[in-house]
């Protein structure tokens, strides 16, 4: 077994344009939010999304404009948490970001 | 891929470039198909993973491990790195085996302003009222900049 250990700038390095990116995690729950929000300081762009019930991860890339689509069943928030804000400004109106729901 | 349940939904109707309908291989009877989305990375965040990528999800794992496997790979934030042998103890409990994990990242917080049971427990909502404000002010990268004073 190989010792995988690296930073986290070092790890949003592996992220390249118009990749299919599956966020883990659900609504407020353990979603990686900490790297999506790293990802946010890389000029990285294009990025596809998908999930079942895609949460806090997944609305930042949606939030910064760095993704162009998302495959989900449900994307929210959840509780008092509510509608996801990034999604909205993402999808809503014009619509920058496709979504693709599938459930 | 085939899969069963997806009779009755008007999804296999309406998106014909996700669902189609075929005769089984091996009787007549008609099978749904879909379409697999094959992703380049798979994102995770586990509360204990070893330095070689193994992984152990605590509480609900939602659909994380079936994502790690339909991955080409997957980069891993832990909120801590613990020795191999917590694996060797009870390998039934390894959510992510090593050989599907190509980066793994010592992030402890990595799920905030959210939840990562046991270790926060409830939603930071200064943080996140703080997160929905960067939202609408365009404001995101500055707010990443808070929460990652020190990490990066």
């Amino acid at each position: 077994m190989k010792n995988k250990m690296m930073s986290l700038s070092q790890a949003t390095d592996l992220i390249k344009d118009n990749m299919l990116l599956a966020i883990g995690g659900n609504a407020m729950h353990r979603t990686p939010s900490l790297f999506t929000l790293a990802l946010t300081k890389k000029p990285v762009k294009n990025l596809k999304l998908c999930g079942a019930a895609p949460g806090l991860a997944t609305d930042v890339l949606l939030a910064s404009l760095q993704a162009d689509t998302s495959y989900f069943g449900f994307s929210g928030l959840e509780n008092e948490a509510g509608l996801s804000p990034g999604m909205r400004k993402a999808m809503e109106g014009e619509g920058k970001v496709r979504a693709i729901e599938g459930s | 891929m085939p899969v069963g349940g997806m009779w009755g939904s008007d999804l296999v109707a309406i998106r014909p470039e996700f669902f189609q309908v075929m005769k089984s291989p091996f009787d007549d009877t008609e099978t749904v198909c879909v379409k697999a989305l094959v992703p380049d990375y798979a994102i995770v965040h586990v509360q204990e993973a070893d330095i070689y990528g193994n992984c152990r999800i605590l509480g609900p794992s939602y659909q994380d491990a079936l994502m790690a496997r339909a991955a080409k790979k997957t980069i891993v934030t832990t909120e801590r790195i613990v020795g191999s042998y917590r694996m060797q103890e009870e390998p039934k409990l390894t959510a992510i085996p090593h050989f599907l994990v190509e980066a793994v990242v010592e992030l402890p917080g990595g799920a905030k302003p959210g939840i990562c049971y046991p270790e926060y427990q409830a939603v930071d909502w200064d943080k996140h009222k703080a997160y929905q404000k960067a939202v609408k002010a365009d404001e995101v990268q500055k707010y990443a900049d808070m929460m990652l004073e020190g990490r990066l």
